[in-house]
């Protein structure tokens, strides 16, 4: 009997150990929307609600808060010019903290359950889009993030049709940021840091693996997005070295990083981030420090309206900015009859078509199959008097 | 063998092992003396780290202060100090002396709801964004090396000889003063310390005021060293701490500063030399930990305590 007891345990423990593994497998992010999701019709009335998804709080708010920055300053300018009103509902992310995306995940799925809600700007992350497909798709909502960059994102068709971004994917990022390494600054030693998260390994890979193919000795190691002391990772960093390339979300960090690498006697080795780091923080460091960023107009009238109001250096949103766009363009177009449904907003998000003269970006902004924008250019940036200046 | 990365991590190691050992002290005291374990220990270690920042600020931030930089990194420290001791005695008075006779489980999960205190305290006051020491502007870091393979900052070289000084100076305390002597004897027999006059709720008081103080040098060497503090940075400051209080034997001074060292050491060389060292450090970290518990469970200074039957 006894023998019968505990064959029956290990089978059931075996049986829930396959069930988890078969789940891990498959991944959260493979949700099919339920058949009817999105196509409930809601009146669209003179004030229109879209979802913003960003880190408010946390430690990515420094990015976060110019993501905001921008989508506010694209409402407030576009209810002054039109009869119509949007407002946002604003979800905190808090991208970097400690309990990971989780709070993207209520954000995602408190904005699923507010009917009013048409279609969502952001998230930030790549993590934090792959966390809260389920909440989003499976609510119907279109949603357009202005700088979650990982190339996977939109070609492993899990969000397809669902989730588009204003902002180029890291293969684009990829293949700058290593024909500058090699081509411009003609390093031959490079070393390689990620955060573990989604958007810095895939970048981290690529780069990598373009690097090598050029026939540079890459390095690479990993550190946490909570640690603070980079020192013995710094230590192990060959003497050799010439560039360190972090593929960071937090500006913080970098800054830290940066630091710590001058204290510990390596102010000669340059230092490379993606637009994760595209911050003062980052910058200031001096001006042995690259960043590869999104396209932008700087000639823009809109831009110099925003510096007036904003701080010169708060960039970094842009994107957002026609992420909002975007998404209010979507509404007003669905909502021509006075009514529209989720899944009217995503089908008029597909066939966006901004003009580039129209465009902040400097490009015009149409969606590929995919998700992504048609054309993806990526800038690489070098501090200057603590301030990043274009270079390529 | 690559002495370049052997001493680097050595001097990485021991930094950080400094700033262990000052947090692993104020648990051993207050073990010592209570038998509790403080866990909200990390957190006035923060919060010491926080009254650092906003002495820096007072005093005109690192660009531009009004004294000489040494002069505000001293103040800093002075101030921490006295500011997170005083929070010690606090949380001592209000949160577990009402709770000293009662079962050992109860000041314990007060301690845990003063830790959960303290750090959303500190979120709400101060926020979750990221706070920076700017020590580069405040004092000038200079590297410092000898020969191709030994280098070492100046700032590593204050956090490991101001540890090092407190913990001497904590020592002295414990073994010539009268205080020190009332303390070792509250801790030895707190009933017979008592019958013999002596003043347990100031002992215990003053215990928490040093454990506190300490915690708070901590706290402000971490901002200088590493740049960053944060709110939720006393969570796993305050864990590690325990370890080494624990692996050096609970309760033993010189203890905890030789399981802060090698709490430190673990990680940096973990760091250099183990396959995804610098993402699992702490896995190797706690692996000690429960390694030690296997081999010698009163940690390596620590002794076995004796029960009369």
């Amino acid at each position: 009997m006894k023998k019968v007891v505990v064959a029956a345990t290990l089978a059931a423990a075996l049986a829930v150990l396959a069930t988890a593994a078969w789940g891990s497998t498959k991944g959260s992010s493979r949700v099919a929307a339920p058949a009817n999701a999105g196509n409930a019709l809601v009146k669209c009335g003179k004030t229109r609600s879209i979802g913003l998804m960003a880190p408010f709080t946390g430690p990515a708010a420094s990015i976060g808060i110019n993501q905001v920055h921008w989508a506010n300053f694209y409402r407030n300018s576009y209810n002054r010019s039109h009869k119509t009103k949007i407002k946002f509902v604003n979800e905190d992310t808090m991208l970097g903290s400690a309990n990971g995306t989780a709070e993207a995940v209520k954000g995602a799925q408190a904005l699923g359950s507010n009917s009013s809600v048409l279609g969502v700007v952001g998230p930030a992350g790549s993590n934090e889009v792959k966390a809260t497909t389920g909440a989003l798709k499976g609510a119907g909502l279109g949603w357009v993030s202005g700088s979650a960059t990982n190339t996977q994102i939109t070609l492993d068709g899990t969000r397809t049709g669902f989730f588009f971004r204003t902002v180029p994917p890291d293969s684009s990022q990829s293949k700058s940021v290593s024909a500058y390494i090699v081509n411009n600054l003609k390093v031959k030693r490079v070393y390689i840091i990620d955060d573990q998260e989604a958007y810095s390994t895939g970048l981290a890979d690529e780069v990598q693996a373009q690097l090598k193919a050029k026939g540079v000795t890459v390095g690479r190691d990993g550190v946490s997005q909570q640690q603070s002391d980079f020192s013995a990772i710094i230590n192990k960093i060959p003497r050799n070295t010439q560039l360190v390339y972090l593929p960071w979300q937090l500006p913080p960090k970098g800054q830290a990083f940066g630091q710590q690498m001058k204290s510990l006697g390596r102010a000669g080795t340059k230092l490379m981030g993606s637009d994760g780091l595209f911050d003062p923080a980052f910058s200031g460091l001096g001006s042995n420090v690259y960043d590869s960023f999104f396209p932008l107009n700087p000639s823009d009238p809109r831009v110099a309206a925003f510096k007036k109001v904003h701080k010169a250096t708060e960039l970094f949103g842009a994107p957002s900015y026609v992420a909002a766009q975007v998404v209010t363009g979507a509404i007003d177009r669905a909502c021509k009859n006075g009514t529209a449904s989720r899944a009217e907003v995503r089908a008029q998000i597909k066939k966006t078509k901004i003009a580039a003269s129209a465009s902040l970006l400097g490009l015009a902004v149409a969606f590929d199959k995919h998700g992504d924008m048609v054309k993806k250019p990526f800038g690489i940036y070098h501090s200057v008097k603590g301030v990043f200046v274009r270079v390529a | 063998m690559n002495w370049s990365l052997f001493f680097g991590e050595l001097v990485s190691g021991l930094t950080l092992g400094s700033i262990y050992a000052l947090i692993a002290l104020g648990y051993t005291m207050v073990y010592g003396i209570l038998k509790l374990l403080n866990f909200a220990h990390g957190d006035v270690y923060m919060v010491g780290a926080f009254i650092g920042f906003f002495v820096l600020q007072w005093l005109g931030g690192a660009l531009s202060p009004v004294v000489n930089g040494w002069i505000a990194v001293a103040i800093m420290f002075a101030v921490a100090m006295v500011g997170c001791g005083a929070l010690g005695v606090g949380i001592e008075r209000f949160a577990y002396r009402p709770l000293r006779n009662a079962p050992r489980i109860a000041p314990l999960i007060s301690a845990l709801g003063v830790s959960i205190f303290l750090q959303n305290s500190a979120l709400l006051l101060w926020g979750p964004q990221f706070r920076s020491y700017d020590t580069f502007d405040l004092v000038g870091v200079k590297s410092y090396s000898i020969g191709n393979n030994f280098f070492i900052s100046n700032i590593q070289i204050l956090t490991i000889s101001v540890s090092i000084g407190l913990t001497i100076v904590l020592a002295l305390v414990v073994s010539r003063t009268r205080t020190g002597k009332a303390m070792r004897a509250t801790s030895f027999d707190r009933d017979a310390a008592e019958m013999m006059g002596i003043s347990i709720d100031r002992v215990i008081s003053f215990t928490f005021f040093l454990g506190s103080a300490l915690a708070a040098a901590g706290g402000v060497m971490f901002g200088l060293v590493f740049g960053q503090i944060f709110s939720l940075m006393g969570f796993t400051a305050g864990l590690k701490g325990f370890t080494a209080a624990v692996v050096g034997g609970i309760g033993s001074i010189p203890g905890a500063v030789l399981g802060g060292f090698l709490i430190g050491l673990t990680e940096a060389f973990a760091t250099g030399y183990l396959p995804g060292g610098s993402v699992y450090a702490n896995l190797y970290v706690f692996a000690l930990l429960i390694v030690m518990f296997l081999i010698r469970p009163t940690g390596l200074l620590g002794s076995p305590v004796i029960q009369k039957v």
